[in-house]
């Protein structure tokens, strides 16, 4: 029998506004929700990306998540034919990487997210989900992954799992 | 000099009374030939104020919540009128109260942008209808006209007219304002007498920036002092026609922050809380009721607590807009005053065309143009979408093109059932008309009771002008004005009711007037939905109009038509049906429902014209007028010269970033920005610069299928090498602006992409030699005419929006 705490759950959402996703961001981090990490990407009106990232990934080390690129579909109005515009997350291991962290999220997020839109990625254990979810409430559109374990492979998981539910749903 | 024969028009030149002999020598001139008409004596100026898209329950003057301290003011040395009706919509009402005629007769019956194949819908005036500024200008008066039109079909806003169908062609020496249905009020497409003159530079002045209500009364005044300095008695007539309380609602913040925390508590409490007020300022019956919301409009308390302060803030600014409008039409007021000729200057004052307009749906929108593409949103898109462009505080700023959401529009209405579009209730066809005449009329600050409809005004004006209605002009003879004067409810409280029998119909909604009976026949249609399921039970040989529910009022006991009596009297309404259809064929409404005729299949011969070349500094070009790209592949290509040191700048733009494209040079690299209603927003970039010289750059739109809203695959080329690439998931439908003009050269008015916005219009500094659009054909017949169906689909859409 796993425990919670052996399954990793990651949380995508997608917005059309970078403050929708930064109050989320800052909901679950205020949720008392044991979190892996959470990530904040978006793209103002003349093109510029932007990256918020919490601490927690940094340092809980992450076994070395290395790069883990996914993407994240933002929305689909009903009349129109589905997108697929997404971002590209990475994560980087150990406190000496943040830095290199946000460069790459913005190297690798920055031909993919589309302008004015935002996306928020939050990882946290499976126990932290009923504190975690409910705190995020703007999403146009919010999908959560899951995969046994918390470690790299656990999050990799995850986020396939993640995607392939933003992908059904029609993103 | 005698008094001139009125009744044909042009008056006759007089004859040479001189001589004339072959010297000076016993010659005696005539110099009445060198005069020109004069209008009966006494004849007063006239100042017609239109306010657009309001609702009987807006301004405070008739209990609403918005100040109107300038309406009050000439309220309370003039005349209330509270059952003083207009037709629904916003053309239609525009060419009724111009004409003196019903909508229809004038080709009217729908909006000016729709120009049908039927007489009641061509929106083309017919010569036997000449309407009242034509009049009043052939009797002497000088005539200006300012702000809104709304009568020029979409096709011919352009250098080649025809100007007939222009201000200057119905009448009016002066016009300064925009031909559409709306505009922005911070950076509008402008004409003023027959030419696009775009967008003001004072929209460029940061410090003082442009504001078109703030400009149309200053033009107004500047106009007036002009006429009074060539010539002091000469009277004036002017068209004050407010592009507010229009969408896209723009005001300064200041105006809208009067209002903060006014609205909160909701739409349902503010129709209350109206109609207490009009019932204690007398201007509805003391026994009048409050009609109940219809479920169409969600109930305040049902709205989501994070989203009712967002909801508050679209009404905020609306009243801030509205309040604004009373604001300039006092400052026209004031001037007039300062000439000393307030007291002879009639002010008619209309406070809304067609009731307040429920075309922002449920939600609202930041952009209202996404409704007109079909774009679904909710209230938490719009929302974000409005944070996206500043949040709720810039909600009425330069960054959207804000419509609040329905149930306001419905409280605007107070205390009636529906708004805009249904001419079969009078939420959408009774508005307040204040009279202000001190020289003549009497009883100041009385209210006036009789049925008058705005088909009435020009026949009024011309009453008590002394000018009497042309029964010739150019030598044609004309169709009789449908409208009579109520000159004499100005000094009678109980004149005689003289208005005893109307027809109303507005997309099928319709209704019949007679002798204070009311027969309301609804299209059981939601107004702002056009889906196909919405549409489908008006199919030709499915619709059966006589089997559309009635409900019949009788107004003079049942002033806001709580109480359908139509099964207590089922004579008076097959009576009252019976009429009306004698009157839809007398006056041209026939066939119901042709302002949606695109929507089953009587479209207009598909356009032949697929390459459109631009050549020299083309600029403001009308939204309705660009090449019709919308849903095809196309091409874009430009012959352009790069001086050695390299250029920037704009090559080709339409409108701006809520909805547009723009092919530019930014770092030396050519770049396509398309905007797709401000929600997606593509940008495709040359990997390499250009090269200095001659050379052809150009941008390829490769369509996924030929399909509303299709996606497909952009490339850049330069000298036909692909230098660039990209996708676009979706594409505009319909029109990506319904007021921002296209531009060669630059991006005037707001921009497409922000990223130059520092740079504004962003003038490219090479030489273009020419820029071509080539709209590809799609592969079939039929798929070439669904696309055209669609279209005309969404130009109905949007039209009904105007």
């Amino acid at each position: 029998m796993k425990f919670d705490d052996e399954t990793t759950d990651v949380l995508i959402g997608g917005y059309m506004s970078k403050q929708a996703a930064m109050q989320d961001y800052e909901a679950v981090l205020a949720s008392g929700g044991y979190l892996h990490g959470a990530v904040v990407v978006s793209k103002d009106l003349n093109g510029n990306l932007s990256v918020e990232q919490t601490d927690h990934m940094v340092r809980e080390g992450a076994a070395g998540l290395g790069a883990v690129g996914f993407a994240v579909g933002l929305f689909a109005p009903p009349l129109l034919a589905a997108t697929a515009v997404g971002a590209v997350i990475g994560a980087g291991a150990g406190k000496l990487l943040h830095h290199r962290t946000a460069s790459k999220l913005e190297e690798q997020a920055g031909a993919t997210i589309p302008i004015g839109g935002a996306g928020l990625i939050v990882a946290f254990p499976h126990s932290a989900a009923a504190k975690v979810v409910p705190a995020v409430t703007r999403p146009i559109k919010k999908v959560v992954g899951e995969a046994e374990g918390h470690h790299v492979q656990a999050l990799k998981g995850a986020i396939a799992d993640a995607q392939q539910k933003m992908a059904e749903s029609g993103a | 000099m005698s008094e001139p024969d009125r009744t044909k028009l042009p008056i006759r030149r007089p004859s040479f009374g001189g001589v004339a002999n072959r010297t000076l020598a016993g010659s005696e001139p005539d110099w009445n030939l060198i005069g020109h008409v004069e209008p009966p004596a006494g004849a007063p100026n006239v100042l017609l104020v239109l306010i657009d898209d309001a609702g009987f329950g807006n301004p405070a003057t008739f209990g609403g919540p918005i100040a109107t301290p300038n309406y009050t003011r000439i309220a309370e040395g003039g005349l209330k009128y509270n059952r003083f009706h207009v037709t629904a919509l916003c053309s239609p009402t525009r060419a009724a109260l111009l004409t003196g005629r019903n909508s229809h007769t004038v080709g009217v019956g729908s909006v000016g942008e729709f120009a049908g194949g039927f007489p009641g819908y061509s929106a083309t005036l017919p010569r036997d209808c000449a309407p009242l500024p034509r009049i009043l200008r052939d009797n002497g008066y000088s005539t200006a006209a300012f702000g809104k039109w709304h009568l020029t079909p979409d096709g011919q806003q352009g250098p080649a007219g025809p100007f007939d169908r222009w201000p200057t062609g119905w009448g009016f020496d002066y016009f300064y304002g925009f031909l559409g249905g709306g505009a922005s009020q911070w950076d509008p497409c402008l004409a003023e007498n027959q030419k696009i003159i775009g967008t003001e530079p004072e929209y460029y002045d940061k410090e003082n920036p442009y504001y078109f209500p703030d400009a149309m009364a200053g033009k107004t005044i500047e106009w007036l002092h002009g006429v009074r300095a060539q010539d002091a008695h000469k009277p004036f007539f002017v068209y004050f026609s407010t592009g507010c309380s229009h969408a896209p609602h723009h005001v300064a913040k200041a105006w809208a922050d009067k209002y903060k925390g006014k609205f909160d508590q909701g739409w349902d409490k503010l129709r209350e809380e109206t109609f207490a007020r009009q019932k204690a300022l007398g201007v509805i019956p003391a026994d009048a009721e409050l009609t109940p919301r219809n479920e169409a409009f969600p109930a305040w308390d049902d709205i989501p607590d994070k989203l009712k302060a967002f909801y508050a803030r679209q009404m905020e600014v609306y009243a801030g807009y509205s309040e604004n409008a009373d604001h300039n039409v006092g400052r026209v007021i004031d001037a007039i005053d300062e000439l000393g000729e307030l007291d002879n200057t009639v002010i008619i004052w209309i406070w809304g065309d067609n009731g307040a307009s429920m075309e922002g749906t449920i939600t609202g929108s930041f952009n209202e143009l996404t409704m007109q593409n079909g774009i679904p949103l909710t209230d938490e898109m719009q929302l974000q979408l409005s944070e996206r462009y500043g949040g709720m505080e810039a909600w009425g700023g330069e960054l959207m093109d804000p419509h609040y959401g329905a149930a306001w529009a419905w409280a605007g209405n107070t205390p009636f059932q529906w708004g805009k579009q249904v001419g079969s209730h009078l939420g959408g066809t009774r508005n307040p008309m204040v009279i202000h005449w001190p020289e003549r009329a009497t009883g100041a600050g009385g209210l006036r009771s009789q049925f008058t409809h705005v088909n009435d005004v020009a026949p009024t004006i011309l009453d008590i002008a002394g000018i009497p209605i042309p029964s010739s002009v150019d030598g044609i003879d004309q169709e009789p004005m449908h409208g009579v004067t109520f000159a004499g409810t100005l000094t009678d409280p109980a004149a005689p009711e003289r208005h005893t029998q109307q027809y109303f119909e507005t997309v099928g909604n319709r209704a019949m007037y007679k002798d204070g009976w009311w027969l309301a026949m609804r299209t059981p249609r939601i107004p702002w939905v056009l889906t196909p399921q919405a549409l489908k039970p008006y199919t030709p040989g499915v619709w059966d109009p006589d089997a559309d529910p009635v409900e019949l009022y009788y107004l003079p006991d049942d002033y806001s038509q709580a109480h359908d009596l139509a099964a207590k009297h089922p004579e008076k309404v097959a009576e009252l049906k019976e009429l009306f259809w004698a009157e839809a064929e007398r006056y041209k409404v026939l066939p119901l429902l042709a302002t949606l005729s695109t929507f089953f299949g009587m479209l207009p011969p598909l356009p032949e014209q697929a390459r459109f070349e631009f050549r020299g500094d083309v600029q403001n070009v009308l939204s309705g007028m660009i090449p019709r790209i919308y849903n095809h592949s196309y091409a874009i290509s430009a012959d352009l010269v790069i001086p050695k040191g390299g250029a920037e700048g704009v090559i080709v733009a339409e409108a701006d970033h809520l909805g547009g494209f723009s092919l530019f040079v930014a770092d030396g690299k050519l770049t396509h920005t398309y905007s797709m209603m401000g929600v997606f927003i593509y940008r495709q970039q040359a990997e390499e610069p250009l090269p200095a010289g001659e050379v052809n750059v150009r941008m390829e739109f490769a369509a996924d299928a030929p399909k509303p809203a299709t996606g497909g695959e952009v490339t850049l080329f330069i000298d036909d090498r692909p230098v660039g690439k990209g996708r676009m998931d979706h594409t505009v439908p319909v029109r990506f602006s319904g007021y921002a003009g296209m531009d060669i050269g630059r991006d005037n008015g707001g921009v497409v992409d922000r990223s130059y916005e520092d740079k504004k219009p962003f003038p490219f500094t090479g030489t273009i030699k020419k820029v071509v659009f080539d709209v590809k054909p799609h592969l079939t017949d039929e798929d070439e005419q669904q696309l055209h169906a669609a279209a005309h689909h969404g130009d109905t859409a949007h039209a009904l929006a105007e």
